[in-house]
């Protein structure tokens, strides 16, 4: 699945920016520091990964959930990331619903009135 | 960790992401036979791991010196130290320099006739040790 190592690797400028906001505005990032930071975070992902798979698999669930991820972070003592995550998860759903909808009131538009359905197409393909 | 707390509840929730989900994606699948990952689960996913970049460089940065710099030695003082960063002891080791490895060698060899339980350093300290003469 994984064909190169490298593929795991995520982008240094991401990794930079996402430092640099974190710190005050005077500070600068080794480039060392960075390097072990981007490492850490796949890490970090691939060990919360496999914690929530876990338990998942302990609940007979198949696939992870949110939820599964939200309740690992806590018993991994990152319940610190909970409060935030949830809200953006939230802000994530609502995001989705609101797009979906404006979707369907697109085609409905657009059966109604065909100068319409043109007009949201070149707007879909402008967004 | 309750240290931050203010610039927590400072942060607006925010349903976009700035690491690449795809890259997430690849990470998560390299791990365990994790079956199918729903968009949602991507999401917080990549997020959360946003989440730990910034909270382990900002921990890094004020728990250990401050300074201009972030600076790696800060970062593997940190995982040293904190308990739920453990999982990271073998990605960010501390730094040692090669007379203090040589004394770890030295030290491991004079206890060498007392225990026998730390077999593989001692040959590893038979292989390593330079040709005195």
């Amino acid at each position: 699945m994984v064909e190169r190592i490298e593929d795991l690797n995520l982008p240094n400028t991401v990794i930079a920016r996402l430092i640099k906001e974190s710190l005050p505005d005077s500070a600068n990032v080794s480039k060392e520091a960075r390097a072990a930071i981007a490492r850490a975070a796949s890490v970090f992902a691939i060990f919360v990964t496999s914690s929530s798979t876990a338990l998942a698999h302990k609940q007979n669930h198949k696939t992870i959930t949110a939820k599964d991820i939200l309740q690992t972070l806590a018993e991994l003592d990152f319940e610190s990331f909970v409060p935030s995550l949830t809200q953006d998860l939230e802000a994530y759903r609502k995001m989705v619903k609101d797009k979906k909808e404006s979707k369907a009131n697109k085609k409905e538009a657009s059966t109604n009135d065909n100068a319409n359905a043109s007009e949201a197409v070149v707007e879909e393909a402008t967004e | 960790m309750s240290g931050n707390k203010a610039q927590l509840e400072e942060r607006q929730p925010n349903a976009n992401t700035l690491l690449p989900p795809s890259r997430v994606r690849t990470i998560m699948k390299s791990s365990m036979d994790t079956g199918l990952i729903t968009n949602e689960v991507l999401f917080l996913m990549t997020k959360c791991t946003e989440m730990f970049v910034q909270h382990l460089a900002r921990e890094a940065h004020a728990k250990h010196g401050g300074g201009d710099t972030l600076k790696y030695e800060q970062l593997s003082q940190l995982v040293n130290k904190e308990k739920n960063l453990e999982f990271l002891l073998q990605i960010v080791p501390e730094k040692i320099r090669v007379y203090q490895f040589k004394e770890m060698l030295r030290l491991n060899r004079s206890r060498d006739g007392d225990d026998d339980d730390d077999d593989d350093d001692d040959d590893d300290s038979g292989s390593g040790s330079e040709s005195e003469e």
